[in-house]
């Protein structure tokens, strides 16, 4: 038990109190060059917003109010909750050099930096500008987030799945099981054991008594 | 709206997908030391599976390790989401005794990919259904102990299966010490005679300066916990209206 313990945390990836997490997951090349173990970083103030009230999810159409790209609107692709950062799909970028090796300069791409989320607002559909938010329950009692200026309720935005799933379209495999088999219900509580019940219905018969243990 | 609400969930509840074949219907039951008189005849497979396999030669149940012949060499491989503890919960018990043999299996056949695939210097197709499996079987492991526990508690009031008690070790810590089996009583057992639950007379100051150790790290990080949230609130004033 306690070597499982061991090994698990070594597989666990251990970072310091005082890491500063950036864009890149740490475990990375990348973050490892920019955090090398014994690195100390200026320590960086995160407003604290509760997971209520975080407003902005992945998929929003929102609009910059400071920095270079201020008044556009884009798409939300990433969201950073330990920094309140949010990265919008091609806006907010600045350029480098990727995949350099040898003598090649590698490709110049356009890479996104994040966005606080106090340079951000979500847009109210109705006019498509920029509003304040809150969260209200509706008369149905579901949570829903209204723009301040003109009450409208900003629908949940539609976001492909990672794994480019989409629920409507799938189609079970051979090995899975349909959903009405998986929400059939075929429990009856019963005051027996899984194992008194399984030994039942395989109909194995014990009748060795178990030797006299000592618990100590 | 609720009512629609409710549907909508229910829906999507509906179109979630698990990997694992069906196991509630099935004619009878099939056990795994009779799987091997299965595939000796090479007889139709155990109506547990949702289809069919017939297979051409015998090969003594080693196949159940490979994946399905139409997967070989497929770079990625499509698979369900894994089980939820409340979908298992409606589950009886030989469902779910059933259910866990063929996640085993099913786990199985996935590591022997991930050792072929590392032995050849090839990415293992779809790597995430070893985690899905793992987290399934982990779910369905709590569900077996909540309801074992239940009737533990029920019928004896006992909250931990295992027994145990707090004892003082020989380093003068308060611990849970779980007992074990033994064949034989403690007063006979001499390595168990030689074990010391009490603290020896030296080390009792070490015990007073852990203790002491103990409250400071503890005042320690309440009042860096207040520093922190004041200079956070010096940063960050609260505003009265959202923005």
């Amino acid at each position: 038990m306690r070597l499982t313990a061991l090994l698990s945390m070594a597989a666990k990836a251990a970072f310091p109190h005082d890491y500063r997490y950036g864009t890149s997951r740490p475990w990375m090349v990348a973050a490892r060059r920019v955090n090398p173990p014994g690195k100390k970083r200026r320590k960086v103030f995160v407003e604290p917003i509760a997971n209520e009230d975080w407003h902005v999810l992945r998929g929003d159409t929102v609009e910059i109010l400071s920095g270079k790209d201020k008044g556009k609107q884009g798409k939300v692709s990433q969201v950073f909750r330990h920094r309140n950062w949010v990265i919008l799909e091609g806006l907010n970028t600045h350029y480098r050099y990727i995949g350099r090796s040898g003598d090649y300069r590698g490709t110049y791409i356009a890479s996104e930096a994040p966005l606080l989320l106090k340079d951000i607002s979500l847009i109210d559909p109705t006019d498509r500008k920029p509003t304040g938010i809150e969260w209200r329950f509706t008369e149905e009692g579901e949570r829903v987030r209204v723009s301040l200026r003109t009450g409208r309720i900003i629908p949940k935005p539609v976001y492909q799945r990672k794994d480019g799933i989409i629920p409507q379209q799938w189609k079970d495999g051979p090995k899975d099981t349909s959903p009405d088999d998986a929400l059939q219900k075929t429990y009856t509580p019963s005051l027996k054991t899984l194992e008194e019940e399984v030994m039942e219905k395989m109909n194995i018969q014990e009748d060795r008594r178990p030797r006299k243990s000592y618990w100590y | 709206m609720a009512a629609a609400v409710t549907c909508r969930l229910s829906a999507a509840f509906c179109r979630q997908f698990q990997r694992v074949v069906t196991v509630s219907s099935y004619t009878q039951p099939q056990y795994a030391a009779q799987t091997i008189y299965k595939f000796q005849s090479c007889q139709q497979r155990a109506p547990v599976y949702s289809r069919a396999l017939h297979t051409s030669c015998v090969r003594n149940g080693l196949d159940e390790f490979f994946d399905l012949p139409e997967n070989w060499g497929e770079p990625t491989v499509k698979s369900g989401a894994p089980w939820t503890a409340k979908q298992l919960r409606t589950k009886s018990n030989e469902d779910l005794h059933k259910l866990w043999y063929v996640l085993l299996k099913e786990k199985n056949m996935l590591l022997t990919i991930e050792q072929e695939a590392k032995r050849q210097c090839l990415q293992m197709p779809s790597p995430e259904r070893i985690k899905k499996v793992e987290r399934s079987m982990k779910r369905l492991d709590t569900v077996v102990q909540e309801r074992a526990d239940s009737l533990r508690l029920l019928q004896t009031g006992q909250e931990k299966a295992r027994p145990g008690a707090w004892r003082k070790n020989v380093f003068g810590k308060t611990i849970w010490y779980k007992f074990r089996e033994h064949p034989i009583p403690w007063h006979l057992n001499t390595r168990y005679k030689r074990k010391r639950f009490y603290e020896p007379l030296h080390v009792a100051p070490y015990t007073r300066l852990s203790l002491e150790k103990h409250l400071k790290s503890k005042v320690r990080k309440e009042r860096r916990e207040k520093r922190q949230q004041e200079e956070l609130a010096e940063i960050f004033p609260k505003k009265t209206a959202v923005a």
